[in-house]
């Protein structure tokens, strides 16, 4: 009896621990978006104020109705929202199947293929500009969401191929097997088996690449000319001017900027913790 | 199973299609413009960026007799060890916090997504913003909760301004770190657990006997891409000191940004960037040999 | 090794392939893309193939020049049938990169409109100003300014607009602190200690020797010490005895604790931001304060840079257009001039320079702004007697780097003397 009361105390206060540990770590991450939104919906002279406050005193909702107006937002938000979902789809498309391949067959450059997918991620955007331009300008995709599509893909595969790579190889093979066995050829195999057990690792992936997608800008800057081809990252410079930059709409911009990804991670979340579930793990 | 199967031919290609859009995607979008740094950087560039011909090691020598290269080397090796370090020590252990049941999972783990989720600029500027000495939201913070009576200068040195950039960049890569881990601690079988406590072994044997080791694989495989990104990570560093003063927080990155678009010296810019790929190189490899042979074959 | 050279030989493979089926592809692909840029251009008919394209990349001043371009492009294709022209409005943050990066690729835009242009003109990229530029239009501009653009005996650039810097000063926080308006250094360091003394929550001095624009310090100082970037003869002097003593007498107001904290990542911007709060009593600053300050409430005035060698002067920024040489044929060079023609015609040109808060650099443009604005008057007058930065000489880029990088380094410790020497000798020697 006694034994067990004190067993119950001991994870009632792990318990307590773990709450207030998350707790506060998600305090501090969230503290700089605080503080953007208290700025955002502050008035200039405000947020420069002698003596600041935390919060605005005269709060300025318009500020997020202001940039609507000021800006093509709605736009940028839709032409980001299409470079993330297609760089995603094409990363994907491209990614599995190498990842797939490197995973369940054995092939010469197997290893100097791994090698070649590390070494392409180790230049910097910035440094490759004047590249990519060149590769845009032959295939005429320099002013199109499509080329950004394309080079977000290609910057993502790394992490796509060795990611699912990981997550294939952890999973033992005997299904696939099994099905081969009854009918099923490889791709259906890896369609109907695979793919379904692999889910948490493909939704990480998934995140990574539509977040990475969603954030790029040094490319998108110098590829898009027109203005309602921007996506948002770049879009939102307007509030970045010459004499001052507009701190509470910057802020307020970036605030609707975070929403969408949110959303995607929310709704998809469930299939990252869903875990395994007949698969076998190899050790 | 291989003997039944007739094609030999088909079979010892089969790999290579598999593979074959991959690497079509990053050969056009990433090998062709790499192939452009190269040529610049043996090529004499003029400032307004046209390509004058070969000038052999003309560019790597003018950037390594430069008295900057070593002090903005330095910096980057500083900034990428503890930014990776320390965020790959935190990010992994915010795994294991987020792995375990409890209520509000799902809101604590989205709200780890935030950082991922806002562009580097943002994040950054926002960053400079909370630690700025006349109008910070630090600042007014304590003030507000009177800690402290009258404003600090958060950044007295550039020391001072590169830890805080260092805090900034393993800010924004926890996330990435903590999905990474998050994923591979999903895929660990339960059983292995309940066995392990049948055998009544504790919570940290149980970490170091079963967690770490079966995380270990992409884990590893994240850090090695995360030190490339870190390396050559710009915004953040840009954003809040451009590298000033002095060059003393600056990178490789932003380094070689003000030599190509501030003082048009984009030959020598490319060089400073073939330099550090060399560097990445090397460590990529020591990686590659020491796991890759180890784990797969 | 093995790996790395079958990895070589996979990069190399792939190169030539790429290579190879790159340039087919060109030709089919390069229509299909650009169906989306022309999807936002609904009033074009389709069969009007032959209109001439003008390309022009303008520099973001503030958040409405975007706006103030798409209605110019508008206005300029309802009055011009036959010229489509397509403009391209960066921020300042961005527009060298991607300027670079265009013309390193050979798609530098028809016009731009940007600070520097020696670059450009060292390398044959531009078309001489009055090739591009209607003799009406090149009228209009003062001399002076189109004299800053000049190479060779030829000018190579018109400006677009000017700005001038002053003192901007805090009324309030002087007469609270007793001081009158500084017109000497020796002024200036005693009204800085006596406003220090007044309340010290407050910064006497602003001073930006950042990334962003610490060049304008140096000229600040050494200007008004009888010194610059330049000798008599147009020879590059930086470390002239005039130069090293007015490096260190701003770094020396620094160190003591007169100035902004931190001068070497404080922008001009955060000091506007904080003369505009209240907090900074004294800062040198172009026009375009003026309206913020007044928006703020703040009692402010302005007055001539305080000196040392008995003459002030003023520093003048200018910012050009240009013309780049792509090879255009005769009918698209007349629509270049066209396009030129519209943006200075005299009403639209005022419009657009006060919108932008700077100077006119056309002298029409001149009255019409004074006539709109009375203090704009002033401003005029100061920047007809301004000095600008050598930017017409091609060490510039690195004159100006290495002058920010001497400050900061003195700000840092070192010593002004020995920097100065060695970015001499590194530019000139």
């Amino acid at each position: 009896m006694a034994d067990n009361i004190r067993i119950n105390w001991g994870k009632l206060l792990s318990r307590v621990l773990l709450y207030f540990v998350v707790a506060l770590i998600c305090l501090f991450i969230l503290y700089p978006y605080f503080v953007m939104a208290c700025t955002a919906l502050k008035s200039r002279s405000e947020i420069f104020a002698i003596n600041g406050t935390i919060f605005p005193i005269n709060v300025m909702w318009s500020n997020f109705i202001d940039i609507w107006q000021k800006a093509p937002m709605a736009r940028y938000m839709l032409n980001s929202i299409v470079i993330a979902a297609g760089s995603t789809a094409i990363a994907m498309v491209c990614g599995i199947p190498a990842a797939y391949a490197l995973a369940r067959m054995k092939f010469k450059g197997q290893t100097a293929f791994l090698g070649f997918i590390i070494v392409s991620q180790m230049f910097a955007p910035v440094v490759l500009l004047i590249g990519i331009y060149k590769v845009m300008q032959m295939f005429g995709l320099t002013n199109s969401l499509l080329g950004l599509i394309f080079i977000n893909a290609a910057f993502n595969q790394a992490f796509t191929i060795w990611l699912l790579r990981g997550t294939f190889m952890s999973i033992s093979a005997e299904m696939e097997q099994a099905a081969t066995i009854d009918g099923c050829n490889r791709i259906q195999a890896m369609f109907k088996v695979l793919l379904p057990v692999a889910a948490p690792g493909i939704v990480t992936t998934l995140i990574f690449i539509f977040i990475n997608a969603w954030n790029e800008y040094t490319v998108a800057l110098c590829l898009i000319s027109t203005d309602t081809l921007k996506p948002l990252t770049v879009g939102i410079n307007i509030f970045n001017g010459y004499n001052m930059i507009e701190w509470q709409y910057l802020f307020a911009a970036s605030i609707f900027a975070i929403i969408p990804v949110v959303i995607l991670f929310m709704s998809i979340e469930k299939n990252l913790t869903s875990g395994l579930t007949a698969g076998g793990v190899k050790g | 199973m291989k003997r039944k199967k007739p094609y030999t031919l088909l079979n010892k290609v089969e790999p290579y299609l598999w593979i074959l859009p991959s690497i079509i995607l990053m050969a056009i979008f990433i090998i062709v413009p790499i192939g452009f740094v190269f040529r610049m950087a043996f090529s004499q560039v003029t400032k307004a960026g046209l390509v004058k011909g070969f000038c052999g090691f003309d560019n790597f020598s003018k950037v390594l007799k430069s008295a900057k290269f070593g002090l903005v080397l330095k910096n980057t090796i500083i900034w990428t060890i503890l930014v990776v370090g320390l965020s790959t020590v935190l990010g992994f252990i915010l795994a294991l916090l987020l792995n375990n049941e409890f209520k509000g999972r799902k809101i604590a783990r989205a709200i780890v997504v935030f950082p991922w989720a806002t562009t580097l600029v943002i994040q950054a500027s926002v960053w400079k913003f909370i630690i700025d000495t006349d109008y910070g939201a630090l600042n007014t913070l304590l003030k507000t909760l009177g800690i402290i009576e009258r404003n600090v200068n958060w950044t007295p040195a550039p020391e001072a301004f590169f830890a805080w950039e260092i805090a900034c960049g393993i800010f924004v890569t926890i996330p990435f770190v903590c999905f990474t881990a998050l994923s591979g601690l999903q895929s660990i079988d339960a059983s292995y657990y309940e066995a392990a406590t049948v055998d009544g072994a504790n919570y940290w044997q149980k970490l170091g006997h079963i967690t770490l080791p079966l995380v270990k694989p992409s884990l590893t495989v994240a850090t090695v891409l995360n030190i490339i990104y870190v390396f050559n990570s710009f915004p953040i560093v840009w954003t809040i000191t451009k590298g000033d003063p002095a060059s003393r927080t600056d990178t490789l990155v932003t380094y070689l940004y003000k030599l190509a678009f501030y003082n048009g010296k984009q030959g020598e810019a490319a060089a400073v960037s073939v330099i550090g790929f060399l560097i990445l190189l090397v460590c990529a490899s020591i990686y590659m040999v020491s796991t890759l042979k180890k784990g797969d074959e | 090794m093995k790996k790395l050279i079958a990895m070589l030989l996979v990069l190399t493979m792939v190169l030539a392939l790429a290579a190879c089926g790159g340039s087919k592809t060109a030709e089919t692909q390069a229509p299909a893309a650009e169906a989306p840029a022309e999807t936002q251009a609904p009033a074009a008919s389709a069969a009007d193939g032959e209109k001439v394209t003008v390309t022009m990349i303008a520099a973001q001043y503030g958040p409405k020049t975007g706006d103030w371009w798409t209605e110019f492009e508008k206005k300029f294709e309802a009055a011009n049938d036959g010229i489509d022209l397509v403009v391209d409005c960066v921020s300042w943050n961005d527009i060298y990169t991607v300027v670079n990066t265009r013309i390193a690729n050979g798609q530098a835009p028809d016009l731009l409109n940007i600070d520097v242009f020696a670059d450009f003109q060292a390398d044959g990229l531009l078309l001489p100003a009055e090739e591009w530029c209607s003799a009406e239009t090149y009228a209009k501009f003062y001399q002076a300014f189109l004299d800053q653009s000049e190479i060779d005996g030829t000018i190579w650039a018109v400006p677009d607009l000017a700005s001038a810097r002053a003192m901007y000063y805090n009324k309030d926080i002087l007469d609270a602190a007793g001081v009158e308006v500084p017109t000497t250094w020796e002024e200036l360091t005693a009204a800085c200690e006596a406003i220090q003394a007044y309340d010290p929550d407050i910064y006497p001095w602003g001073i930006d020797m950042t990334t962003d624009e610490g060049q304008a310090a140096f000229a600040y100082y050494t200007w008004g010490n009888g010194g610059g970037f330049v000798d008599d003869n147009d020879e590059w002097a930086l470390n002239s005895a005039e130069n090293v003593a007015a490096v260190e007498y701003a770094v020396g107001l620094v160190k003591a604790g007169l100035t902004n904290s931190d001068p070497a990542t404080n922008t001009r911007y955060d000091l506007q931001d904080l003369f505009c709060a209240g907090k900074l009593a004294m800062m040198i600053a172009p026009n375009a304060l003026s309206s913020q300050a007044g928006e703020a409430g703040v009692n402010y005035g302005f007055a001539a840079i305080p000196n040392n060698s008995g003459t002030s002067v003023s520093a003048g920024v200018m910012d050009r257009i240009m013309c780049f040489d792509n090879g255009q044929t005769a009918e698209q060079m007349a629509a270049i001039t066209a396009v030129v023609d519209a943006f200075y015609d005299d009403e639209p040109y005022a419009e657009w320079v006060l919108m932008e808060g700077f100077l006119p650099a056309t002298s029409a443009g001149g009255e019409a702004c004074a006539a709109a604005d009375p203090a704009m008057g002033a401003w005029i007058d100061i920047v007809g007697s301004a000095k600008f930065y050598p930017t017409a000489k091609a060490e510039w880029a690195d004159v100006k780097q290495g002058v920010i990088d001497v400050e900061q380094q003195a700000l840092l410790g070192g010593n002004v003397q020995e920097l100065l020497d060695a970015l001499q000798a590194e530019i000139a020697g």
